[in-house]
């Protein structure tokens, strides 16, 4: 098929603004009267609240209130309510919301919150969930398994955990009876965060007529709207959630994060307009952070290479509340078979509270840190088999006909994971690897990856569509634009359905849940399969529209004419036509009389068939995946143990390619955001629940010099049917082959076997060192 | 203890009456409400409050207000009021831009940069370049901007 404007580069219709430093981001809203909170977080990560003195707080200059739980009767969460905007009679981690100030300025609110006296009552922490799950482990939640949950989640009461996933398929134990090959491990993704540039930040403002405004750094409007007016018992329509530009998300800016705690806040100021900005440190600390995934796996193989069984144990520390992070378990457990079919399953995630911040989405949702198990013990039982990886995974790898874990059927329109690693393993291992030098240890590695949505058997997303009579268009989508360029993708996808130029195309920049249509959430890498597919529905009703206005015009019915973007016209006989100018408001008869309709539309898509689960943990819950492969050759300095990666390659069968320069972005900077996590990145939670980094200057983030000198980053167009001209998404996928590819390299390299992350100098030179000793 | 500072921004002369110390970057966005400037980290890490402090690329988070007297500053209003400046456009065309919050910090540093050199060479760009942290792109477009960059302003400069 062939495409007007789908596969071109076109200039992002933001990048000039923000460029020039003209787009308005959270802390860029100003508003009349504006009041400015401050929160104070605990000395304990676990610890009973004995008194909290707010005399002192109250008394200094500029302060309207000061805030705290005491009082709080509200909780909620989607998937378990579990989640309360501000601890009330004990807290649970070290960022958690104790008390707030609301003043005239940040200055005073932060003077005053010094003067806030708590006192505590310090309980045992638990910062891991092997320890937290313990027999008779202190409760972080005490009300655990008597707390709403969605039904398909399984708390343990009792206990800390918070969810018991078990996925059965076919019988895993007779698999190992008769493998000829047995490989198990324990892999660990340590805690990290998103970090985004722009931290979090919510503006509320309880209005005196009762209406609530929220402004949000949020992916989510619609949930806020939905949650805000449940809590308060407002009607939804009487909560109005806007969204500015917002300065990367990358997931901790989905779900609710901040607006319920902001708004429980500002309720303690109502009339005015209340403001909270996370600085880095409570961005580290009280927002969503990611991973904190440990994976024991065992890998059973006949000696034919054919993989026989996979047994996952998948650990997740989820935090004082669980909420955020159980739906990220489930995805760690049926996607920790990787690319590969296994006839016997035996996979089983544990959401454990721990008393550390809420794990939240991190773009991968799950996926990066099965995966990295996945793609390091397929290595390990490769070598002990004496097999080559590749020939080992090509032997395995999901094909059409396949049955996934969770027992869904794979089609050629889910793309071929076998295509990518051809790709990349071209990239990568075509020649020889430099030797040895007196400087430099070399090596290469390789991980093949699949990714599923994760998203929600309801997830909607909407279009509001208006063919305005010069033949441009306006399109207002509930999808945020978080940097990943959906903007222009939905340009391109309308121009392409309307056969009109991109630039013809007007993109809402706000999402205001007043005027936008409805959203679930931008998660999940789906807005151009889901949204784009809603704009396409909604350009045929467009399209519709305009063929039976013109059909009064040319006195033909509407199945004979032709619609070319600029006029419509009888298939027949061409020269008989009518322009979209004039009818693209109704069609007006010689007597000024008009009839039909305007040209414009609604929609909306979703994925099909998503479903829950069934009693063996399985069902249409992935529905919709993506293949993928990815490779490295990297350096390791011998007087200093940095590892330097000098080629990077990447390849997803993504169907359809939307906009080339931008999908390369993507790549680059997932892979790159990945290496973060591989080398650098840790959030340090001491035993005590401490955070030991909250800040730029020890957690490190990759810099332009630690980039890959060279990335290769190649395309698979195998198209999809559900997305949009065959498309795919692409947005979480780079990050998750990188650390098990980059590890994979470091054994090929010096033959050492790390089985966590990050892997530091410090550990290389370590490792190295121990490893002289043995000799 | 309010006290009276004198310096120029973007050309202007201002005077701003702060009543405590404070960081250029707070004096920019809260009390002359210039937004464009950006804070990231609030550490002088990440780079995205990045101004022109006298020729120099500053991190105007950790520039103290008792520094400012006199001082010529140029911020990412100054390049954008009336044009659109060649390291903008060159960052824009290279797609460059993502979410666009480290943008402004990153332009204010290349000004400095190819205001004092012009010819700047490929590692000096980088070793700018590595002032700045960036989550969304791996910095491949922002290095092939910045060069871009670079030429375009040298050719600029021959005519």
């Amino acid at each position: 098929m062939d495409f007007t404007y789908v596969g071109k580069d076109f200039q992002r219709p933001d990048a000039l603004e923000k460029a020039q430093g003209k787009s308005i981001y959270i802390d860029d809203i100003r508003l009349p009267g504006m009041l400015h909170a401050e929160i104070l977080r605990p000395e304990y990560a676990h610890a009973k609240i004995i008194s909290i003195d707010t005399r002192a707080a109250e008394a200094c200059e500029g302060v309207v209130a000061v805030v705290t739980g005491a009082n709080c009767p509200y909780s909620y969460g989607d998937n378990i309510r579990d989640l309360i905007p501000m601890a009330v009679t004990k807290v649970r981690y070290i960022g958690e919301p104790v008390a707030a100030v609301i003043a005239e300025s940040r200055y005073q609110a932060v003077e005053a919150m010094k003067k806030i006296i708590v006192k505590y009552k310090p309980l045992p922490v638990y910062v891991d969930a092997l320890e937290a799950m313990k027999p008779g482990a202190t409760l972080i939640q005490e009300q655990n398994g008597e707390i709403w949950h969605l039904p398909h989640i399984h708390p343990v009461p009792g206990t800390n955990i918070a969810g018991h996933y078990v996925l059965r398929k076919g019988d895993f134990e007779k698999a190992l009876a008769e493998a000829d090959y047995v490989v198990e491990g324990e892999f660990d993704y340590p805690f990290g965060s998103s970090a985004a540039i722009e931290t979090h930040g919510a503006i509320v403002w309880f209005q005196n007529d009762g209406k609530i405004d929220c402004w949000s750094s949020s992916i989510c409007p619609f949930i806020i709207r939905e949650d805000l007016a449940n809590t308060y018992g407002v009607p939804i329509s009487d909560v109005r959630v806007r969204i500015p530009e917002i300065g990367g998300c990358f997931g901790y800016k989905s779900d609710i994060t901040i607006e319920q705690t902001v708004a429980w806040i500002a309720s303690h100021a109502r009339g005015r307009p209340v403001k909270w900005i996370a600085s880095r440190k409570a961005d580290l600390e009280s927002t969503l952070i990611g991973h904190g995934i440990r994976t024991r796996m065992k890998i059973a193989a006949r000696r034919d290479g054919i993989f026989l069984g996979l047994q996952t144990r998948s650990y997740l520390s989820t935090g004082a509340y669980a909420d955020t992070g159980i739906n990220i378990s489930h995805g760690a457990t049926h996607n920790s078979t990787g690319p590969y079919v296994f006839d016997n399953c035996d996979l089983q995630g544990y959401s454990v509270y721990t008393n550390t911040p809420p794990v939240g989405a991190y773009r991968g949702y799950g996926h990066q840190e099965a995966l990295f198990a996945t793609e390091r013990i397929v290595d390990m039982l490769a070598r002990k088999m004496g097999i080559d990886p590749f020939v080992l995974r090509e032997k395995n790898y999901m094909r059409p006909g396949s049955i996934n874990a969770l027992g869904e059927k794979m089609y050629m329109a889910n793309g071929s994971v076998m295509d990518c690693a051809r790709k990349v393993r071209e990239a990568i291992f075509r020649g020889g690897k430099p030797t040895e030098d007196e400087r430099y240890f070399y090596g290469r590695g390789f991980a093949a990856v699949m990714k599923s949505p994760k998203g929600a058997p309801n997830q909607t997303k909407g279009c509001y569509l208006k063919l305005n009579k010069d033949g441009s268009a306006t399109v207002t989508i509930g999808g945020a634009e978080v940097g990943q360029g959906l903007r222009t993708v939905v340009q391109q996808i309308c121009g392409e359905a309307l056969k009109i130029p991109p630039h013809k195309v007007r993109v809402n920049f706000e999402i205001d849940t007043l005027y936008s249509p409805y959203e679930w959430q931008t998660i999940g890498s789906m807005f151009t399969t889901m949204g784009g597919r809603a704009i396409l529905r909604a350009a045929d009703r467009v399209i519709a529209i305009l063929k039976k206005n013109a059909s009064y015009a040319l006195r033909c019915d509407e199945d004979f004419l032709e619609y070319d973007g600029q006029w419509l016209y009888v298939k027949s006989d061409p020269d008989c036509r009518v322009a979209v100018r004039d009818v693209a408001q109704g069609y007006m008869l010689e007597d000024g009389r008009t009839v039909g309709e305007l040209a414009q539309a609604t929609s909306d898509a979703r994925l099909p068939r998503y479903s829950g689960f069934d009693q063996n943990g399985q069902g249409g819950a992935g529905v919709s995946y993506t293949f993928g492969a990815q490779g490295c050759e990297l350096r390791i300095e011998k007087s200093t143990g940095k590892v330097t990666i000098d080629h990077f390659a990447s390849s997803f069968d993504v169907g359809k390619v939307i906009s080339p320069r931008q999908i390369r972005g993507q790549v680059a900077g997932g892979v790159l955001m990945a290496i973060g996590a591989t080398l650098y990145e840790k959030l340090e939670i001491g035993a005590d629940g401490k955070i030991a980094n909250p800040h730029f200057g020890k957690y490190h983030l990759p810099t332009a010099s630690e980039a890959p000198g060279r990335q290769t980053i190649e395309f698979v167009e195998n198209p999809d049917v559900v997305g949009p001209f065959g498309s795919r998404g692409i947005g979480e996928h780079p990050v998750l082959g990188v650390a098990p590819a980059i590890l994979n390299a470091i054994h090929d390299a010096i033959g050492i076997e790390f089985t966590d992350i990050p892997v530091t100098p410090a550990r290389i030179l370590d490792a190295l060192k121990n490893r002289e000793m043995r000799k | 203890m309010s006290e009276r500072i004198n310096f120029r921004l973007n050309g202007r002369d201002v005077s701003v009456e702060i009543d405590r110390a404070k960081m250029l970057l707070e004096i920019l966005r809260e009390d002359l409400e210039m937004t464009g400037t950006k804070c990231g980290c609030d550490n002088g890490v990440c780079g995205s409050c990045v101004v022109v402090v006298d020729g120099r690329a500053v991190k105007s988070c950790l520039h103290p207000s008792k520094k400012l007297e006199g001082a010529e500053v140029l911020t990412i209003e100054g390049l954008s009021l009336n044009s659109i400046h060649p390291i903008q456009k060159a960052l824009v065309d290279a797609g460059a831009v993502q979410c666009g919050y480290c943008t402004p910090g990153i332009v204010m540093e290349l000004h400095a940069l190819f205001a004092s050199n012009p010819g700047a060479d490929d590692a000096e760009i980088m070793k700018a370049l590595d002032r700045h942290l960036c989550r969304c792109t791996g910095y491949e477009t922002i290095i092939e901007g910045a060069k871009a960059a670079r030429m375009q302003l040298s050719m600029a400069g021959k005519h």
